[in-house]
């Protein structure tokens, strides 16, 4: 069975700095999969070699038997990536829903003249509210991303990924700076938009969480895969236990993250 | 011998960009905004020092005068004119800079009068010969007098606490600020030393052409942005080499490209040219 | 009744020339210092048509072409620097187009291009097309914002990376809005030159520049009423007020200051914070929650 989406020995240099290492790793179709591993693992740059924000020197990135390796990032987001940031930047000159509106118009604005051409926006504002009905904030439709919490840009962050309709939802520590309820709720938001069809890669420092909600982890260190597999076995791996309780990270329950 | 020649000119003329330069990239170093308005503190350095030479017959006077005086102007500037503006889109800083200095240059126009002022006995005109050429002494001491406040300011960054201060806050605002450093007090030396230096340029242009006119502003600024666009925003080390090159280049480009070109668009050829090669200037990191 | 319609052609090729800016500046968020010289290109490149025995009606679209192709090439410039890197860019591009003409003998060089031939429409009526064309841009412009074009240009003018997150193809749009808003300043430039009927490098040099940007600036970034208000006022006022002619510029100067000091959205801002205070006691409510 052929991935939906494939790292194939990436390397990636920054100056001096090794941050990838050759990684490998697949993401099959319908799969929620966990990327994490500790502080500096380059998790990050792994997420950004595949949206195209960075150029590895060396591998390949292949989503669904196309190459995207070469190709700049808007190119990318057309054959079907979807990302939301773990620095949420939403639009603010514009409403939250016209925010996912111009997501969901991607089809017209392909090309600048036939997006010239075309005025009509009612049909993208019924696809956004929809989409941000998805993702739980549809309340939050016409305000403005300066009045939001971050928790409800988060959301807003994801709903305009999903009105790209990807292939593969790309979710960048999408828990971070939540406290523990909204954090526990948005992971359940995440598991029925993947019960939902959505293929997700999720990256998390948030342990307690993904090891809850993700079919598949796969755990980066130095730059390198560590472990790549169900949760348990991945957890119970003692090269992965090392990597993450030597500099201290938290597995308990309950554990947020500031 | 002519490119020897051509290289010295060049020299000269780069010095009094440097000067004039330093200035602009210590205010974008710290703060992000285009300073245009700074041209017009180089014309009123020019004019302090010829007003207060024909007063007292003191050149040297008049030049520490000259950059004390503009240099506190450069403070109020910062505090009136760009601080409380410090929140806003770029483009808004941009214009009101834009807007000062052409008020500022109408301003020497109605007080000076449009023809400019001269030295009533200028000062330091003999010609020395030197390896070759004949020097004026004036251009002479436009050279040394660069090298001495530039490596004054090089001393002043790396051996006093204001100065490491300064490069701190320059470098990393919320980290100088954590290690309890005044940030709004670097802001003010900042301006002082930027418009002070200025004022030093406008002296010596003074100097070498025995004139200053209230639009004798408006070509240096231009070139200083060029200047601190390819030296690498903020990199002082980075526009002076640019600003010397700059000399040179137009130095050489107006006798070979004197034909198809005027000597001030040169500037932004070897700008152009410049970042469409290398988008982040010459010594910008990426 | 000469000097007002002398003065009403003016304000409306100052309306056409900043109205294309706004749609660099405005628009689409790409800075640019240097709009005089598309301004100029149309200029020269229609009056070196027309004083060889080209008709007007070919000069106008072929001056527009000219503009925009440099605009093309110039917004190529635009994908390589960015804000600051990218203003100075176009401020030497400016230099540049008037430090070129200056030196061509066959541009009329220092002298320029003199007894440029006129369009034969009589002082009203070549008033009455530029009017004409002044509206049609304003109208393209206002359709312009509400098109799908106008949402692509919103995003690339906040946040063009993430514009590029969501596919839009950033580098396109930019040379797109480069292309119309040069063409748009190069009819402005045609027109002037056939107005006044002689052209020189000096009327196309970074003064201009700025007085287009401080149009744009002055009557609100993107507002194409505000644009058109503001380049209507700033062309006409000088000539009203002569009497103060002395100190026209100062007052310029000042003007350009204290509105970005004080009202940096320009006209179109001042408008629409009086709006807010007029929403606040209850006169017009626009649905949008305060924070």
């Amino acid at each position: 069975m052929t991935a939906l989406l494939e790292i194939r020995d990436v390397a990636v240099r920054f100056g001096g700095v090794r941050a990838l290492d050759g990684v490998t790793f697949a993401l099959q179709a319908g799969e929620l999969l966990g990327l994490i591993g500790p502080n500096g693992a380059g998790k990050t740059t792994a997420l950004r070699a595949i949206t195209g924000t960075v150029r590895p020197d060396r591998g390949a990135v292949v989503l669904d038997g196309l190459e995207l390796t070469r190709l700049p990032v808007h190119r990318r987001v057309r054959a079907g990536l979807g990302m939301s940031q773990q620095l949420v930047r939403p639009f603010r000159a514009m409403t939250a829903i016209e925010n996912v509106m111009l997501a969901a118009g991607a089809a017209k604005i392909r090309a600048p003249f036939g997006a010239l051409l075309k005025r009509d926006r009612r049909p993208e504002r019924e696809q956004a509210l929809a989409h941000l009905e998805t993702v739980g904030i549809a309340e939050a439709a016409e305000s403005e991303p300066d009045s939001l919490p971050l928790g409800t840009l988060k959301r807003l962050e994801m709903a305009r990924a999903l009105a790209l309709k990807p292939k593969v939802l790309l979710l960048d520590e999408p828990l971070a700076g939540l406290n523990h309820i909204e954090a526990r709720r948005l992971a359940e938001t995440i598991v029925e938009l993947n019960r939902g069809g959505v293929s997700i890669i999720l990256i998390e420092h948030n342990l307690s969480e993904v090891l809850r909600i993700c079919g598949r982890l796969v755990v980066l260190d130095n730059g390198r895969v560590l472990g790549d597999g169900a949760p348990e076995a991945v957890m119970a791996d003692p090269a992965v236990r090392a990597a993450y309780l030597g500099p201290g990270a938290e597995v308990q329950a309950g554990a947020g993250h500031a | 011998m002519l490119a020897f020649e051509l290289t010295v000119q060049g020299l000269i003329q780069g010095s009094i960009y440097a000067l004039i330069a330093v200035g602009l990239t210590l205010v974008y170093g710290l703060l992000r905004i285009l300073h245009i308005a700074h041209a017009a503190l180089f014309t009123l350095g020019g004019y302090f020092g010829v007003l207060v030479t024909n007063a007292t017959g003191s050149f040297g006077l008049a030049i520490i005068v000259a950059m004390v005086t503009v240099g506190g102007l450069g403070m109020l500037v910062y505090r009136f004119c760009y601080e409380p503006i410090l929140d806003r889109p770029p483009h808004v800083a941009l214009i009101a800079s834009i807007g000062l200095f052409i008020a500022l240059e109408e301003v020497f126009r109605l007080v000076f009068g449009p023809y400019g002022i001269s030295y009533t006995a200028p000062p330091l005109t003999a010609s020395v010969a030197v390896a070759g050429m004949n020097l004026k002494q004036a251009e002479i001491m436009v050279m040394a007098g660069v090298v001495v406040l530039i490596g004054g300011l090089a001393v002043l960054t790396r051996r006093t606490r204001v100065g490491i201060a300064w490069r701190a806050t320059v470098t990393d605002p919320a980290m100088a600020q954590s290690f309890g450093i005044d940030v709004i007090k670097v802001r003010y030396l900042n301006f002082f030393i930027g418009s002070a230096l200025a004022a030093a340029a406008g002296v010596m242009v003074a100097l070498l052409n025995n004139l200053v006119e209230p639009t004798m502003g408006s070509v240096p600024s231009y070139k200083a942005l060029a200047i601190i666009v390819l030296g690498g925003l903020g990199d002082v080390r980075g526009t002076l080499i640019a600003a010397l090159a700059l000399g040179v280049v137009e130095s050489f480009g107006t006798i070979y490209l004197g034909t198809i070109l005027d000597r001030d668009a040169i500037a932004f050829v070897f700008l152009i040219v410049v970042l469409m090669i290398r988008p982040q200037g010459l010594f910008g990191r990426a | 009744m000469d000097y007002e319609i002398i003065l009403m052609t003016l304000a409306g090729i100052a309306v056409i020339a900043a109205l294309g800016l706004n749609l660099i500046t405005g628009f689409c968020g790409q800075i640019s210092l240097g709009h005089a010289a598309f301004y100029g290109a149309g200029a020269y490149g229609s009056a070196m048509l027309t004083t060889n025995g080209v008709s007007f009606w070919l000069a106008l679209p072929a001056g527009a072409l000219v503009a925009g192709a440099l605009g093309l090439v110039v917004g190529l410039a635009s994908l390589r620097v960015r804000h600051d890197f990218l203003a100075i860019t176009t401020m030497g591009v400016g230099f540049l187009f008037v430090g070129v003409v200056r030196q061509q003998d066959a541009l009329g060089g220092e002298m320029g291009i003199y007894a440029i031939p006129d369009p034969g429409l009589g002082r009203l009526g070549y008033m009455v097309l530029v009017v004409v064309l002044a509206g049609l841009v304003a109208a393209f412009s206002l359709y312009l914002k509400r098109s799908w074009m106008g949402f692509a240009f919103d995003a690339i003018a906040e946040d063009e990376d993430t514009a590029r997150m969501v596919g839009i193809d950033a580098a396109r749009y930019k040379l797109t809005a480069f292309a119309m808003g040069t063409a748009i300043a190069g009819v402005a430039g045609v027109l002037y030159a056939h107005e006044i009927k002689y052209i020189g490098p000096d009327s196309f040099g970074f003064p201009e520049s700025i007085a287009m940007l401080a149009m744009v600036a002055v009557g609100g970034i993107g507002s194409v009423g505000g644009v058109a208000f503001a380049a209507v006022v700033m062309t006409v006022l000088p000539h009203w007020l002569q009497v103060v002619a002395e100190y026209k510029l100062l007052l310029y100067g000042a003007l350009l200051f204290a509105v970005m000091r004080f009202s940096p959205g320009g006209l179109a801002g001042l408008v629409r914070s009086w709006r807010a205070r007029a929403g606040r006691f209850g006169i017009a409510a626009t649905g949008k929650d305060e924070p």
